[in-house]
Formats: structure tokens, sequence, C-alpha cells
């Protein structure tokens, strides 16, 4: 079954402009995680941010879990689309400790379903130590976990991640990286992350594509790994 | 194909936080857009006696007084601002903050109390006549003169330029001024071919301020029976009661800003401030000797004619009226001020807040409506006071038969003879200041935390209580003081909407002035000059806070 489906996209910031995304195509099925690859000013962040409806593109269509969430008549608001989001900078909220973050996004579940899903996703991250901890006192692969735990436990159809690597320290990254994969598989998620680095990809992903660097034709081509 | 892009647009963004602002914005444009119409309106005969034989010197005299000010401000703010961020002499670092404080005393009170200084029972000609046996010719030591009005405006309005300045001058020049000064040019030099080329925009921007006050007042110049635009705004309305004419006189002071405005955008030209992150602030140079005291004199010269001098007349005056004046009217005095203060300063917040939140996303629509919202920060009070006064009776005229049927008699005037008015006009008028202090503040937490919040499945409206309005406390909080602030000193604003009988420290403060009653004046005066400090106190902390 396919989860996230995205058809001749097409995207420019200004009008005139050259489109950084122009008639992109591909399909996501369950439990897949999957990498798109690109250079920085490829648009990889902005296509992210367009599944998620942060932005709106100029052409195409966008469906989540077999419903259209954008398309020529329709937007749906990024709040109703089912889609969870890891932040480049993770973007935890400063002002709530790890708990009240991973709460923010399960206010509609009743007060004991909460307090279960919460346990579930410290355990998850092994972070159950760490619930009364601001973000500022965690160190850089701490918050990518706390920020992990926070985006999967609304139960989202997709996860996005941008970036995911780009704030660790090198040596960080290589035990991460497996961690994540067993992470993501475990909670039987569907994932798209986007990066620069191959390796990324390699250590993680089912699949992936790249968004090529010839802006005219932005074919994507996708690889089995 | 377009028309589709608009329809998702609108699902994207229209929501209650457009709504609540188009209709901010709607209140805000409609006495403006009054005052402009009626410029084509058929005039009355007033208007051509006014026209015929008082617009000539009505304009020499307001053309005269901004020049004039707006040079000697600019010669005062930047030299101060670059002795004290440039130099380092006994007492610099008091005059560094200490040079702000000329601001937290309103013209109008600086007016009256250098004008009873120097009259013939004033402190300095009886001091001269008992002390040195001086007598001196009236003509000559008059304050109450153009002359006057110049010398008071450049005295209290100067540290606007001298703030804008000093904020440019500290952290965006230094590898200009020590790459000048590594050449081998003196310290004049730098002076003259670096940083006054250099500082022009900032220049310009502070003037600019001190331009909008200037054309603004009613205080001084009405005091010193200096006849300007908007002084004459005022007779013909309480003179003549001639609303439409008065109209007039607001749509052609208006179009002097629009000119003035025009000046400014072509001295700035495309230069504009490049705040990097990476300059590094100025190191002061040691002054020693002559040149040191020779600093210290400047700066405490202006400091005591701007801010000391002042003060303790006014306290002396203070000390004889007390038993007077601190009676239980003035703390009915004192709780009308506030609560009318408190709750315009509110109102300002709340609206600036939708405002600002919707303009995070960057558009034509937000941008354009942005600047309609900050539009009566350069508009003077009293063309605003004209175009919220028509728009309250032409309201009041609409609503008589909803009045006549709830027993209220025939066409009676109620929404503009009540408080609802003056808040209305404190809202045009100081809706900027909010504005732009949340504004700073919603771009220091920026949009990812707003995206996050969205992405867990949190509207707009959930996501700002939750997560922004926390982050921006902060800016809330400096948002009103100086809003609460500059309403509380704000004169003729007040003076033209307030309902009958009601007053406040400014209004009570400039009626005891008027009639003569200097000493009762200063209590009041203090009172305001109290408040107003918290401004400057406030400017003083944000800026120890960002230098940590």
């Amino acid at each position: 079954m396919k989860v996230l489906e995205v058809e001749g996209l097409t995207f420019s910031f200004q009008r005139g402009e050259e489109p950084i995304l122009s008639d992109v195509s591909f399909s996501i099925k369950k439990g897949e995680i999957v990498g798109v690859l690109g250079q920085s000013g490829s648009g990889k962040s902005t296509l992210l941010r367009l599944i998620s409806g942060l932005e709106i593109p100029w052409g195409g269509s966008i469906s989540v879990a077999g419903k259209p969430v954008v398309n020529q008549r329709l937007f749906v608001q990024p709040e109703k689309r089912g889609i969870g989001m890891v932040f480049q900078d993770y973007a935890l909220f400063p002002h709530m400790n790890v708990r009240d973050n991973i709460l923010f996004g399960l206010n509609k579940m009743s007060r004991a379903e909460r307090k279960n899903r919460l346990n579930e996703m410290l355990e998850l991250v092994q972070m159950t130590d760490f619930a009364e901890r601001f973000p500022h006192e965690l160190s850089g692969g701490q918050q990518q976990r706390i920020a992990l735990a926070r985006a999967l436990a609304p139960k989202p159809e997709v996860l996005l991640m941008d970036e995911p690597f780009s704030n660790l320290d090198a040596d960080l990254k290589a035990s991460i990286r497996s961690e994540l994969r067993s992470i993501l598989k475990a909670a039987g998620m569907t994932c798209m992350m986007v990066t620069h680095d191959r390796k990324d990809v390699e250590a993680i992903c089912d699949r992936s594509f790249s968004l090529s660097e010839d802006s005219a034709v932005r074919k994507v081509h996708t690889q089995s790994l | 194909m377009k028309a589709n892009l608009v329809r998702r647009y609108m699902q994207k963004e229209l929501n209650g936080w457009w709504i609540i602002s188009m209709v901010g914005a709607g209140i805000i444009l409609l006495p403006i857009l009054f005052v402009f119409l009626e410029l084509f309106q058929a005039p009355n005969e007033n208007w051509f006696q006014v026209r015929d034989y008082l617009l000539q010197t009505y304009l020499f005299n307001t053309v005269t007084l901004l020049i004039l000010t707006g040079l000697f401000t600019a010669i005062l703010g930047v030299t101060l601002a670059w002795l004290t961020t440039a130099y380092q002499f006994p007492l610099s670092k008091f005059f560094r903050w200490g040079l702000m404080l000329p601001l937290a005393i309103p013209p109008y009170i600086a007016a009256y109390t250098y004008r009873t200084m120097f009259s013939y029972t004033g402190v300095v000609q009886t001091t001269l006549r008992n002390e040195f046996g001086v007598q001196v010719d009236p003509e000559v030591i008059s304050v109450s003169s153009l002359r006057g009005a110049v010398f008071i405006f450049t005295l209290f309005l100067f540290p606007y330029v001298y703030l804008i300045t000093k904020a440019f001058l500290e952290n965006q020049s230094s590898s200009y001024i020590e790459t000048a000064r590594l050449l081998g040019r003196k310290p004049f030099d730098v002076f003259l071919k670096i940083v006054l080329p250099l500082s022009r925009p900032a220049v310009v921007g502070g003037v600019a301020l001190v331009v909008f006050e200037v054309l603004s007042d009613y205080g001084v110049t009405s005091y010193f029976g200096i006849h300007t635009i908007t002084t004459a705004i005022f007779q013909t309305w309480f003179g003549m009661y001639d609303v439409d004419t008065a109209m007039r006189l607001a749509a052609w002071l208006m179009v002097i800003l629009v000119g003035l405005v025009l000046v400014e955008r072509l001295l700035r030209q495309r230069q504009r401030y490049h705040l990097s992150s990476k300059s590094k602030p100025l190191t002061p140079i040691k002054l020693r000797g002559v040149k040191a005291v020779a600093a210290l004199s400047y700066c405490a010269l202006v400091f005591g004619l701007g801010f000391a001098i002042p003060l303790v007349q006014l306290l002396a005056w203070a000390g004889l009226t007390f038993e007077k004046v601190w009676d239980l009217s003035f703390f009915t005095l004192l709780k009308q001020t506030i609560s009318v203060a408190a709750v315009s300063s509110a109102l300002i917040i709340v609206l600036a807040v939708v405002v600002a939140n919707i303009s995070r996303s960057k558009n034509v629509f937000s941008y354009f409506l942005s600047k309609i919202i900050t539009a009566g920060y350069s508009i003077p009070g009293a063309i605003i006071a004209i175009g919220v006064l028509a728009v309250f009776i032409e309201l009041d005229g609409k609503l008589a038969p909803v009045y006549a049927s709830l027993g209220c008699g025939e066409a009676p005037l109620i929404l503009s003879m009540s408080l609802f008015m003056l808040i209305v006009g404190y809202t045009i008028r100081f809706m900027a200041t909010g504005f732009n202090a949340i504004e700073v503040g919603f771009e220091k937490v920026g949009t990812k935390y707003l995206e996050a919040a969205r992405m867990l499945g949190n509207g707009r409206t959930r996501a700002f209580f939750k997560v922004d309005l926390p982050l921006i406390k902060g800016a809330l909080l400096s948002g009103f003081i100086l809003t609460f602030v500059e309403i509380t000193k704000e004169l003729p604003l007040v003076l033209l909407l307030r309902p009958f009988n009601f007053e406040t420290l400014a209004t009570k403060a400039f009626q005891y002035a008027k009639d003569e009653m200097i000493h009762e004046a200063a209590i009041p005066s203090l009172m305001i000059i109290a408040i107003s400090s918290l401004s400057v106190v406030l400017f003083y902390f944000i800026e120890k806070r960002v230098k940590q």
C-alpha cells in the first residue's frame, strides 16, 4: 500500500523564477525508509515543506494514506495531514521539559493513554531518565532522540526527517545511524529523510532517489540499496 | 490556474487571525481616509480666510521649526553619540545612558519650566538682578519665541538621533573606523570622512523621528504663541467650531508629511543598516587632560540643560505646592491616567500580536497589512484626532435611529462623547510602538517552533498560545511599557478627543501651565517624568542584556 504519493510537484519561490522543483513524482510504500539525496539548494528541504503543508506547490498533487492533501483545488492544513517531522535543528520547545515536549502532540488522547504513550516513546529512544530535563540540558544526540520521540508519539502516517545528522559530531554519527534505523523499524514507521550524505542513506534507508542537479529537468533517479 | 492558487492560499492562510487583523486595519485606515477625502470636498468661507491670511505664516513657522530643529538635533545627537562611543572620559559610562533621559521630559513640560525660569520673577533674572545687579532686556532673554521653541525641541528630542546613531556606531562601524585610524588619519578626520557618511542612514532615521514629533506638537508651540498648522487645527476647531476647515488643514499637514517621508527615502537612498553579527564593538580611546575636560563639560552641559536643571526646578516648585495639589482629586487624576493608558496599551498589544503573528508568513498582503497598521506613528496626533472625531460623528448620525429607539432622545452624540473615542485615537497613534516591539520578539523566536507545533497536530491558535506566547512574553511586556509611556506623555490627541471634564496628568499639567499656575503644574509633570523614565530604564536593561 502506498502511504505517500507525489505527482508532478512543481514549486518556485517567486513568480517567473526558474522552478526549484519541477514535475517531481514518486511514491513510498508502508514501512519503507526512503532517502532523498541532493546537493544544498537542490530543493530537498522544500520538498519536505511541501509534503508537510508549510508551503503551497504551484502544481501537482500529494496524497497521504490514500487521501489527497493538496492538489489544484484543495489545501489541507499541516496539522490535519497526519505527517510527523524531525527538523534539522530539532526545534524542541525551549520552555518545556522533555516530557511536555513529547506530550505536546498528544492533546487529543485521554490522560491514561497519554501517559502510556509517553513512557513507550521514552523507552523506544532509551531516554526514560531524562523526562524532567530541559532541551538545553541535553547533548546534541539526546536532543535528536527526543525530537524523534516527539514526532513519533502522535503515530503519524509518514515521518519526514530533514538532515537528521547535520548537527551531530562525526564520531556520534555512526552509532546513531544504526540506532535510528532500529528505532524506526521497531516502530514500523514509514519514513522519508533528506540528506546530502550518501553514507546516511546507505546506513539507514531501504532505497533512495536523488533530485538531479540539472535544474531544467528534475527527474527522479531511483536506486535500491 | 491562478484562481486555483489563490483559492489554495486562502485555504492555507485565511482564518480568524486574518479577519481580526483586517478589521483592525480598517479601523486604523478609516479616520486617515476621512481626512484625505476632505481635500476633495468644497471648502467653506472660513477656509478661504485661513488660506488667504494665515496659511503662509503657519507654513513658514512649521517649516522653519522643522528645519532648525532637525539640523540642531542632528548636530547634538551625532557629536554626543560619537564622543560617548569612541572615547572614554570621566563619567562617560554614566552619560552613555544618562543622555537618553531628556526624552523622559515631554517638551511641553520643558517649555513652561524654562519659560518661567527665564521670566522676570524666574530664577535666572532674579539671580542676575539680586546677586549681580544686572538688568536684562526681556526681549533678549525671553524663551517665548520661535528661537525658544527650537531650543526646547532640540534639547528634549535630540536623544532620538543620539540613540539610533549610537547603536549604529557601537555595533557596525568598528572595522571601518579602526582601518581609518591605522591608515594614520587624525580623529577629527575620521569623524568627518568616515563616521558622518557611514552613519547617515541612522542620523536620517533619528531626525525623521524628531521631525514627526515636532509636526505633532501642540504643547510647546501653543504655549509660546507660535502659529503652526497643528495649532491652527486646534484654533479652527475650538475657536470656530469648524471641523471641516480643521480637517482641511490636517489634510495639508498630511501632504507635508508625505513630502517629508519621500525626502527621507531619498536621503537614505539605498543605504541600509548592514547588520552583520560578526562585527565587534568599537573599543573606546581614553582621553586625557584638556580633551577629557572638554568632553566632560560638553556632555554635562547638555545633560544639565536637558534633564537635571528642569528636574531640580520642578522638584523645587513641587515642594511649594505639595500640600495644595497632593489630595484626593490628584489620586482620581492618577487613576484616570493610568487606567486609560493601560486599557489602550492592552488593546494595542492584543491587536499588535494578532497582526504580527500573521505577518510572519511573508507575503504581499501581510506586508501591506503591517504598513497600514503602523501608519499612525508618523501622523500627528491632531490629524488622527480630527479623523477619529469625524468618523465618530458620522457613526453617531448613522446610529441616531437606534439611540432614539432606546429612548436617548433626538440625535444625541453618544459615541463621540465617550472615552471610547480617545482609546481608538490612542490605538491608531501608538499601534506602531507596540507592533515593532512584538515583531522583534517574533523575529527572535523565528517560525521553527510554530512549524514544529503544527506538525504535531496543533492549529495556528493553539500553537500560538502554547508555544509562541510563552516565548515572546518579554517582548509583550516591553511593548506594553513603551506604549503606556507614550500614551501617558501624549498631549494633542487627548486634548482633542477626551470626554468633557475628563482629565489626565498631561491635560492637567498643561491646563495649570496655561492658567499661569506653573508651580501647581510641577507635581503632575514630575509624575509624567517618573513614568516616562520607565522606558529609558527599560532601554538600559535591554541594552545590557544584549551585550551579555
